[in-house]
């Protein structure tokens, strides 16, 4: 449905966007994910056409339209703050781009009635069509932005941080909303977030960027349990590092060592282990494959208990545990444990290893 | 060694950090109130019994009589013809210099505030040096045959010039603050460009374009130095209300002379009220702003 071939956009010298290529599907909702100064925000502002591409093209089922100016294209936009216009009533937002249409195609002012009715009652809002902006909650705004941006029977809907400026519970109702009504309504989407919890839990795809190009693109399933390098892994969620040597397809480091079949041709190379603090698990010290470590802070988050530990070259590393696993632990401040990886991911150094970033990451399986 | 004594002895020591004590904000307050008065409330307070001094007759007379009634017709006809001119390029200039990046644009906004950097006399010895006898363009005009100092459209060049920065000052700050989110928006939707003008954009400021529309027209009312220079002073034809009351005044005619003078003064005060009642009403728009 939305082609996005080879994009680039250079703004002063600087490469927002390096040759970018995706293709949306007819009924998808994409996320594209990343850190701010990533080029999420300002691709999606060239497939609005409110921003000009220097290179590549975009193209609507198969139509090119990269020269298509804004008010042609047809997209539906929410906007980060969602741009209401501050002197219309909700009903006058909404009712505006059915308003402005050309004269041949512009619905008489029923039928004009009729269709925002129906906006605002699929948002839930049909009771505030008489208020202004200003009287609304930014939930309620949201909703009015939407109902706007549907009203024009968009080809693709786009949304920049679409729950950014909402507080948490607000955003998390309204994200299962949002993934109830893109489902109901069959509608293309792209939005952006720099939330991970929000791309993985909305989206039928996700798009992690960094720096103008695309780290990785695939399901959220896909892109969580298999990251293809250290920095969606980051990106993904809290990680432990541990840091290893790679020698003829074993990860060694200090306590344990690792099975790596994937590394066998590397004779020596730093490598870098990454662990979610849910993969680890806390034994006695000195068992087989595992890390010595002293238990250092902990904290009850509801359901999970999360332990703070110091690791032997002295760094940061988390664990989280369910409550009762906790309790039968009974672990102390100061005290020495082991911690040993269920389930972990290699990668080698790429600050060594810069060049040979194909060589991508590894899933490991700590046999215990 | 004494030891610094943090807290204070007893209650009546408390006392906001930011407050002055109550003699120091009577004697400010008072200051400010008895220097107003004598400058500004004075003043006006003369103005119009010196135009009722004579009696409501003579003060009637003075404002009917053919000179001063000439002299406000062109006073209005000048207003008439500045204020809208300057409205229309005062929206085109906030919105190219508030909505838009392009060279030339610090340019545009130095030269758009250079009227009130020149004196108003400068301002007017401009056009004498252009269009005066010998001026740079006075080939130009006596071909086609135009009188432009010394006459009405000198007066209302001046006038212009003077006026100018008015409404795109007040919208330039009020259009940069409030961005380009919402005409984006609109354009998503589908409006052209004079769509997103008429109704996004101008309904956006429009106190703020009133409130400069305002102060522009006060000022092209009551403008001197400028249209003095220009105007050659010859009444009944290129006389300004400022200019009418200088001449009477001159001529010892006192009565007439604040009789006029009490027009502008009304003119003012009324001006006033509105700016209030604008400023009002933007403070109320301008804290609903998110």
């Amino acid at each position: 449905m939305i082609d996005i071939l080879n994009v680039t956009k250079i703004f002063n010298g600087y490469v927002a966007l390096n040759s970018v290529s995706l293709n949306v599907k007819e009924g998808e909702l994409v996320a594209l994910l990343g850190p701010s100064g990533s080029g999420k925000t300002t691709l999606l502002r060239i497939i609005a056409g409110l921003e000009r591409a220097d290179g590549g093209q975009i193209r609507f089922g198969g139509e090119d339209a990269t020269g298509l100016s804004a008010r042609d294209r047809q997209v539906g936009f929410v906007f980060q703050h969602y741009a209401l216009f501050r002197h219309m009533t909700v009903f006058d937002n909404v009712a505006f781009g059915l308003r402005v249409r050309p004269r041949s195609t512009r619905p008489s002012v029923e039928e004009t009635r009729i269709r925002v009715m129906e906006l605002l009652d699929l948002v839930h809002i049909a009771h505030l069509g008489g208020r202004y902006p200003t009287q609304l909650s930014g939930g309620q705004r949201q909703r009015v932005a939407l109902a706007r941006a549907l009203a024009i029977e968009p080809r693709v809907l786009l949304l920049d941080e679409p729950f950014g400026a909402l507080d948490a519970q607000v955003r998390k109702d309204l994200r299962r909303w949002l993934r109830r009504l893109h489902d109901s309504l069959g509608l293309t989407g792209v939005f952006v977030t720099h939330d991970q919890e929000e791309a993985l839990e909305v989206a039928d795809r996700v798009v992690v960027m960094s720096q103008g190009t695309f780290e990785q693109v695939g399901t959220p399933a896909e892109i969580y349990d298999n990251p293809v390098s250290p920095f969606v892994y980051r990106f993904l969620g809290n990680v432990n590092s541990l840091s290893c040597r790679v020698r003829y397809g074993r990860a060694v480091g200090e306590g344990f060592d690792f099975p790596a079949p994937e590394f066998e041709g590397i004779r020596d190379a730093a490598g870098i282990l990454f662990v979610r603090p849910h993969d680890l698990e806390i034994t006695d010290p000195g068992q087989g494959n595992s890390v010595t470590a002293t238990v250092g802070h902990q904290t009850i988050l509801g359901p999970i208990a999360r332990v703070e530990l110091r690791g032997p070259r002295g760094e940061d590393l988390e664990v989280e545990l369910t409550r009762a696993r906790h309790a039968e632990l009974g672990l102390e401040g100061g005290a020495k444990v082991g911690i040993v990886p269920r389930r972990a991911r290699l990668f080698l150094d790429e600050a060594l290893h810069g060049a040979e970033r194909d060589m991508n990451g590894a899933d490991i399986r700590a046999v215990s | 060694m004494t030891s610094l004594n943090i807290f204070p002895q007893s209650p009546a020591d408390i006392r906001p950090v930011l407050t002055d004590p109550p003699w120091a904000r009577t004697l400010l307050t008072g200051m400010a109130l008895a220097f107003l008065g004598l400058f500004l409330f004075l003043p006006l307070v003369a103005v119009f019994g010196e135009a009722l001094a004579k009696g409501l007759g003579a003060y009637v007379s003075a404002i009917v009589e053919p000179d001063a009634l000439a002299a406000v017709r062109l006073t209005l006809l000048a207003a008439a013809i500045a204020v809208p001119l300057n409205l229309v390029f005062g929206v085109a200039a906030a919105w190219a210099i508030a909505k838009f990046r392009f060279p030339g644009r610090g340019l545009l906004i130095s030269l758009i505030e250079l009227p009130f950097s020149v004196s108003p006399v400068i301002s007017g010895l401009i056009y004498v040096l252009m269009f005066g006898a010998q001026g740079w363009l006075a080939p130009v005009t006596q071909s086609l045959g135009l009188q432009i100092l010394f006459a009405v459209p000198g007066i209302v060049l001046a006038t212009l010039f003077v006026t100018f920065p008015f409404v795109a000052r007040e919208l330039i700050p009020l259009m940069e603050e409030q961005g380009t989110d919402e005409e984006q928006a609109a354009m998503m939707l589908g409006a052209s460009g004079w769509r997103i003008l008429f109704w996004i954009t101008l309904p956006n400021v429009r106190w703020g374009l009133l409130y400069g529309v305002l102060l522009c027209n006060a000022r092209a009312m009551g403008e001197f130095g400028a249209v003095s220079v220009v105007s050659g002073h010859i009444r009944g034809l290129t006389n300004t209300m400022p200019l009418h009351v200088e001449i009477l005044y001159n001529e010892y005619n006192f009565a007439a002379a604040f009789a006029v003078a009490s027009l502008l003064a009304g003119l003012a005060l009324v001006t006033l009220a509105a700016k209030s009642a604008l400023e009002w009403r933007m403070g109320c728009h301008g804290a609903s702003t998110h």
